[in-house]
C-alpha cells in the first residue's frame, strides 16, 4: 500500500460528455494505486462514468456552462467516490431498474447506467441540495477485499 | 480527449465487419451509431462488431447495438459480435447481453456464423 489513507483528490470539471475521458483518467489514477484489483478499477471507473454521464446528459441536459466535482476518498476499509452536481436532485435510488429479459424483449437502448452502477458498486448514498449545502451529492462506495 | 475509431469493411461473403478502437462512451458512441447506420443504408444486414482493440465501452456503447439490432433481424440479418478483450466483456456480461448477441472468439468464427447464401 504506497497512497496514505485517508488521502483525498479533487477534480472540476465541465458537464460535456467529451470531459468523461478525463473523469476515467482521473479516478483510475487515484485507484489503482489505493490497492483494487484490476477488475475491482476498472468497475468503479465504469460506475463513475455512468454517474457523470446521466448528470451531463440527463440533468443538466448537456448545457456545457454546467460543472461536476469529484472527490476520492480513500479510507482504511473502502474508497468513495463524490460526485458533486448543481442539477434538479434525483436519487439513483429511487428510479426502477430495468428487468434485463424485458429490455431485450422491448429492444430498449437507454437507461442502463444506475443498473450498471449497483451492481459494480457495494453503495450507492444521496445527498441532496439542501440548507447549508447548495449541491447535490452522490456517493459511490467499494469497499476494500484485500 | 477521448478516441474512438469505427472503421467498416466490407468482405467476399457480403458480411459487413465493423472494427472498434479506442473508448465507447456517451461522448463517441454517436460515431458508432453512424457506421452501422451507412452499413444499413448501404444494405448490409450482416455485420461483425470487432472489439479487439477497444479500450472501454459503458452502457452508452451498448445501447447502440440495441438501437439496430431489431430491424437487422427483420431483415434476415444480425449484428454478431468478436475479439473482445476480458475487460469489455465483463461489461455486456454484466448485463446479461450474451443473451441476445451472440459472441464469438475471433472475427472469421463470427463471419462463418452466418448462414451462406444460396
Amino acid at each position: 500500500m504506497t497512497v496514505p489513507l485517508n488521502d483525498t483528490d479533487f477534480l472540476h470539471v465541465a458537464a460535456t460528455t467529451d470531459q468523461l475521458s478525463t473523469i476515467r483518467a482521473f479516478v483510475r489514477a487515484h485507484v489503482s494505486q489505493a490497492g483494487f484489483s484490476e477488475l475491482e478499477t476498472n468497475n468503479i471507473v465504469l460506475a463513475v462514468d455512468e454517474a457523470c454521464a446521466n448528470l451531463i446528459q440527463h440533468a443538466y441536459g448537456n448545457d456545457p456552462t454546467k460543472s461536476i466535482d469529484l472527490r476520492i476518498v480513500m479510507r482504511p476499509t473502502e474508497i468513495n467516490v463524490e460526485i458533486t452536481d448543481t442539477s434538479t436532485p434525483f436519487d439513483p435510488k429511487n428510479a426502477v431498474l430495468p428487468d434485463m429479459r424485458r429490455y431485450f424483449a422491448e429492444h430498449r437502448h437507454h437507461g442502463l447506467g444506475i443498473l450498471l452502477m449497483t451492481r459494480v458498486m457495494d453503495g450507492i448514498e444521496y445527498v441532496p441540495a439542501g440548507e447549508g449545502h447548495p449541491a447535490n451529492t452522490l456517493i459511490l462506495t467499494k469497499l476494500r477485499t484485500a | 480527449m477521448t478516441s474512438f475509431t469505427s472503421i467498416a469493411e466490407k468482405r467476399e461473403s457480403g458480411v459487413c465487419v465493423i472494427s472498434l478502437s479506442g473508448y465507447l462512451d456517451a461522448h463517441t458512441a454517436s460515431d458508432l451509431e453512424d457506421v452501422i447506420k451507412q452499413a444499413i443504408d448501404e444494405g448490409c444486414f450482416k455485420i461483425v462488431v470487432a472489439f479487439a482493440e477497444l479500450e472501454y465501452i459503458s452502457s452508452a456503447g451498448l445501447g447502440v447495438f440495441m438501437v439496430f439490432i431489431e430491424a437487422i433481424r427483420q431483415k434476415g440479418g444480425d449484428i454478431k459480435l468478436a475479439a473482445m478483450t476480458e475487460r469489455v466483456f465483463s461489461v455486456f456480461d454484466l448485463l446479461g447481453f450474451p443473451i441476445l448477441f451472440q459472441i464469438f472468439p475471433t472475427i472469421n468464427e463470427a463471419e462463418e456464423a452466418f448462414p451462406t447464401e444460396a
